[in-house]
């Protein structure tokens, strides 16, 4: 179903060079910051003086939101896989890899998301990913794409979405419904940092899919940031023809300027749509527009 | 000044601002009563990840009597930012 995987590159032999995959999503970056409410330099230290009064709720809805000027009606975000809470702020990458006698390699992991308003307590994404490159074989390589619609219900927030996964060759194809809950918080750690000196976090999400058969999974993720340098690590386990199977990533990654990081990144495990055993390191930029 | 809430509470913009901080605080238990200002960034300084701000919406409907955007709430940087939210979805008493 897949081509045979060529033997792993000499991870530590590589040299690795970033390029700027994430350059492409450099020339939304303008465009978005206008969008974003960047606006922290404003005094926050007393409410606005004065609001115009209005006649009902949907319009003082509007008017404050646009008087506070926080309400982008859409807000693209790179870097941030939509398969969890912790590939959210993952960077994404794109890393040229030399290795001696051997042709030029590419790896790339980019997602790109569209985020929007459906109702007040509602919202809509839209999603692009890929994993792919030269140095990944076509069977390996993964393409993808989903929408999805959030509610939140405190104390859980729940996720509703359609998505397709294919391989390279997209001989193995994987549309499915999910649907997701995570709690918003309540224990030590959940969503927010444990301490101001303890600057780790996770979230859990527990999901299903919906496809060729049902498909229950938990995923989890938990980070650390410390000034410049942050790691997090990410699992999930899947229920897949009664036998479970997982995939855990991680990185660690330096931020150089704005949104632009040095990361090394690494993978095992089995992940979809193919669920066949991979794993890989890298080091390479990273790139991230959006909050982080 | 005074502003009333979706059931005609009147509030001072103090009132506001120590109720919105009362309300982060209780959120960031592991932070000390100094440490949350108006000048607080909830992403930065607290931690917050994508989908902790939610967790403002309920009690702020409880306390101050309003009803937030999700949205919006996803979209602010500061407690400031909030307690201005909160404060211009009032309605001048």
């Amino acid at each position: 179903m897949r081509a045979p995987r060529p033997a792993p590159a000499a991870v530590c032999a590589r040299a690795a060079f970033a390029l700027a995959a994430p350059l492409a999503a450099a020339a939304f970056a303008a465009r978005a910051a206008a969008q974003t409410p960047a606006d922290t330099s404003r005094p926050a230290a007393a409410p606005p003086a004065a609001a115009a009064p209005a006649p009902d709720t949907a319009a003082r809805a509007q008017a404050a939101a646009g008087t506070t000027g926080l309400a982008p009606a859409w807000q693209l975000l790179v870097g941030h896989s939509y398969s969890s809470a912790r590939a959210l702020t993952q960077p994404a990458t794109f890393t040229v890899e030399q290795e001696r006698g051997q042709p030029l390699y590419t790896v790339l992991d980019a997602a790109a998301m569209l985020r929007g308003a459906l109702a007040d307590r509602a919202w809509l994404e839209m999603g692009l990913r890929a994993r792919g490159g030269s140095a990944r074989p076509p069977g390996e390589r993964a393409y993808g794409a989903m929408v999805r619609m959030f509610g939140e219900l405190d104390p859980v927030l729940v996720a509703a979405g359609y998505e397709y996964l294919a391989d390279g060759h997209f001989v193995v194809q994987q549309p499915a419904a999910t649907f997701e809950v995570t709690a918003l918080g309540g224990a030590p750690g959940l969503g927010t940092w444990v301490s101001p000196a303890l600057h780790v976090r996770w979230r859990p999400w527990l999901g299903v899919a919906w496809g060729k058969g049902v498909r229950p999974y938990l995923r989890a993720d938990g980070e650390w940031t410390g000034g410049r340098f942050e790691a997090g690590v990410e699992t999930t386990g899947w229920l897949v023809d009664g036998a479970a199977v997982g995939f855990v990533q991680g990185d660690v990654s330096v931020r150089l300027v704005g949104g632009l990081f040095a990361t090394a990144s690494g993978e095992a495990g089995r992940a979809p749509p193919t669920f066949e055993p991979e794993g890989r390191f890298g080091v390479g930029l990273g790139f991230r527009l959006g909050p982080t | 000044m005074t502003r009333k809430d979706e059931r005609g509470h009147r509030w001072t913009d103090v009132g506001v601002q120590r109720a919105v901080i009362r309300i982060v605080r209780r959120l960031s238990p592991g932070f000390g009563r100094r440490v949350i200002t108006l000048k607080t960034r909830l992403h930065t300084d607290l931690g917050w990840d994508d989908w902790y701000p939610l967790r403002v919406v309920k009690p702020i409907r409880r306390t101050l009597h309003e009803s937030l955007e999700d949205r919006v709430v996803l979209a602010l940087k500061t407690v400031g930012d909030l307690v201005s939210y909160v404060w211009n979805r009032m309605e001048d008493a």
